[in-house]
């Protein structure tokens, strides 16, 4: 019952007509940036960032998740039209959304990927409703040792995670947490790697390097692969209409894979892209007709679909309740919260049920308007994948620009928004993950202050990490996801030798 | 002498630059009061862990397409700065440029000689469309950002 409650004042905020206009503009915006190629949702919230400068938080929250949904669900048009998934969590649905596009039934799946997606996404708001204040209910006990255990521990997730080599995960997160301990310490007043520079003494901003090493680093790279690549010839988009017995088919395959989804989104690491992926393999094995997974099957298309928004959402958990994102993405989010003034946590329930409800009241009209702006609006929006790739490239460049002067009005941002768009582009010449990095870079500052907390709290004695049931129990969890990788790959040898 | 693979010249730059984040970091003065961590515990131990990894990442047998995926078209013949680097160069350049002259010459006019200059460069030869959508665009950002959101942007040479 009170849970019916805070939503009911959730939605008396979300249905704020301002709000539902940024809703309105979050999931758009999302869709199209996220139907780009190659601008995922962390490039699109952090161009987003600037626009929401001035927002109350809680509008500013409904906005930046609006296009986060957007940006997962508009991945899927250009993995469906064009085989060029525009964000990873949408790669799987191109396994079978591709080859239904190419023997003409584009429309059945764009129109299957909007269903999934607007179920999946209504599935795992209910969920977040039902979690998330246990969660924080749980977290409200948390102490810096277990802070500091539980960042360590999403940061290994997302290392260990990443389909890179660990080691570069690794090296990227260290690169992270040193970016974020530049300017003065907060807790001594010392000037930490500023070389005597003005402009250093706050540190450097999370935007800056989320919008180089992401959204720059991307303009590079096409510029690198010759312009962004040629433009492939898009098939028709062809009907929208589903059969009654086709709604039967992806029934179950979607309501499977919204919950599956939705916990996969809750763990630290684990996101939409490893969501869709089980989403798609479950069914893949539980369906009759799994040989057919890859050819074009409705189902291979309804089940990543709906676990990756579920997952999407799932995200949001630790977010909101710990105030520890699980992934880059998320990480961007989080910055963009501090950046409002809002610190998420356990206690926001209490002290900021706007934000909190706000939000999750916001996803049910996402959702809604994901579904009923989208379906219509597809073959138009599909018209975005035409738009000349120069043209974008210099826009993607604007934005970028605007983005960091608006946010501290220096140009010397501008020169360091460049150096990252470099560094950027040179990780993923060389396969370093840059999510790890983000993720550090927007947890470094935290993960210190709580071990430091932590530790004035011990008097200097390091055991207080492990004297502490539930920190060394995610600190056991952080080492296991280190290892696991390197077992696996262990294994993977032994039976080859054999 | 055998020649390094793309993971060891890469470990030996990263070793480098850890040798030298180290000895900055053993520069960052103490607090005068004890306390149990000071500020240069952390860079220190993150110094550490980097040169740790950077040889881990020499000893690592580099996956086989270590570099990602080739340049399209880096077999063109031409000039270099149409080249895929020489793009790279030139935009990089570019925002060099912006950025020192985005508040003498204002928001307007450097945005907008900038999205139509690079996107004339990127190949995109008409004109008339390149002009329209890049002035729309970054006049309406600029309206956007100024009048609605309350967010100052250098208006230089321009009355606006």
């Amino acid at each position: 019952m009170e849970a019916f409650n805070n939503l009911m004042y959730g939605f008396g905020i979300a249905l704020e007509p301002i709000n539902i206009a940024y809703v309105f503009a979050g999931v758009f915006a999302g869709t199209i940036i996220g139907m780009l190629p190659g601008l995922g949702p962390i490039s699109a919230l952090a161009l987003m960032i600037p626009i929401t400068f001035s927002m109350d938080p809680s509008s500013g929250l409904i906005l930046m998740a609006g296009v986060y949904y957007g940006a997962i669900f508009g991945g899927s048009t250009s993995s469906i039209l064009l085989n060029a998934p525009g964000v990873a969590g949408t790669v799987a649905t191109s396994f079978d959304g591709y080859p239904m596009a190419k023997k003409g039934l584009a429309g059945k799946a764009l129109a299957i990927a909007a269903y999934s997606s607007f179920v999946g996404g209504t599935i795992s708001v209910v969920f977040l409703m039902l979690v998330a204040p246990l969660l924080s209910k749980v977290a409200v006990s948390f102490g810096p040792p277990e802070y500091f255990a539980l960042m360590v521990l999403g940061l290994t997730a997302v290392v260990s995670l990443s389909d890179k080599s660990l080691v570069k995960g690794l090296i990227a997160a260290v690169v992270g947490v040193i970016i974020s301990i530049v300017g003065i310490d907060m807790q001594t007043g010392t000037e930490r790697f500023t070389f005597g520079s003005a402009h250093l003494l706050d540190g450097i901003d999370f935007l800056v390097v989320a919008l180089g090493v992401f959204a720059l680093a991307e303009v590079f790279y096409m510029l690198l692969r010759g312009g962004g690549g040629k433009e492939k010839p898009r098939n028709a988009i062809g009907s929208l209409k589903l059969s009654r017995s086709e709604v039967k088919e992806i029934a179950g395959p979607v309501g499977r894979s919204s919950v599956l989804g939705f916990f996969t989104g809750v763990l630290p690491g684990a996101g939409a892209t490893i969501g869709s992926f089980l989403g798609y393999s479950m069914e893949k094995r539980l369906a009759k007709d799994g040989d057919t997974f890859g050819t074009g099957n409705i189902k291979g298309v309804a089940a990543p679909e709906a676990a990756n928004n579920a997952a999407c959402t799932g995200s949001f958990v630790p977010l909101l309740t710990l105030g520890v994102p699980g992934s880059g993405t998320t990480a961007v989010l989080l910055g963009a919260l501090l950046v409002m003034g809002v610190n998420p946590g356990p206690a926001m329930m209490e002290q900021r049920p706007d934000v909190f409800w706000g939000v999750v009241a916001s996803m049910y009209i996402g959702n809604i308007f994901l579904l009923v702006l989208n379906l219509p609006l597809i073959p138009l929006i599909a018209k975005i994948l035409d738009l000349p790739r120069p043209l974008l490239l210099s826009m993607i460049l604007i934005f970028c620009m605007i983005g960091v002067y608006g946010l501290s009005f220096s140009v010397f941002d501008l020169f360091l928004l460049l150096g990252f768009g470099l560094i950027g582009l040179g990780m993923r010449l060389f396969g370093f993950p840059a999510a790890p990095l983000i993720l550090a870079l927007i947890l470094g500052s935290l993960m210190e202050e709580s071990m430091r907390r932590a530790l004035q709290i011990s008097g200097g004695d390091w055991s207080i990490f492990i004297a502490k049931p539930i920190a060394l129990g995610l600190l056991s969890l952080a080492l296991l996801s280190l290892f696991m990788p390197m077992f696996k790959k262990l294994r993977k040898r032994k039976a080859l030798n054999s | 002498m055998t020649r390094l693979n793309t993971n060891q010249w890469l470990a030996v730059v990263l070793l480098a630059f850890s040798v030298l984040y180290l000895a900055l970091a053993w520069q960052v003065p103490a607090f005068p009061m004890p306390r149990p961590v000071d500020s240069d515990l952390l860079p220190k131990v993150l110094g550490g862990l980097l040169a740790l990894l950077s040889v881990c990442l020499f000893f690592e047998k580099p996956a086989a397409q270590e570099v990602d995926d080739e340049p399209e078209d880096t077999t063109q013949h031409g000039p270099f700065w149409l080249s895929p680097w020489g793009r790279v160069i030139v935009t990089s350049v570019a925002i060099a440029v912006y950025a020192a002259v985005l508040v003498p010459l204002g928001f307007v006019l450097a945005s907008g000689l900038l999205s139509v200059g690079l996107t004339h460069y990127y190949g995109y030869r008409r004109h008339g469309i390149n002009i329209a959508c890049s002035l729309s665009v970054v006049l309406g950002l600029y309206l956007i950002m100024t009048k609605v959101m309350d967010v100052y942007l250098p208006t230089g040479v321009l009355p606006i």
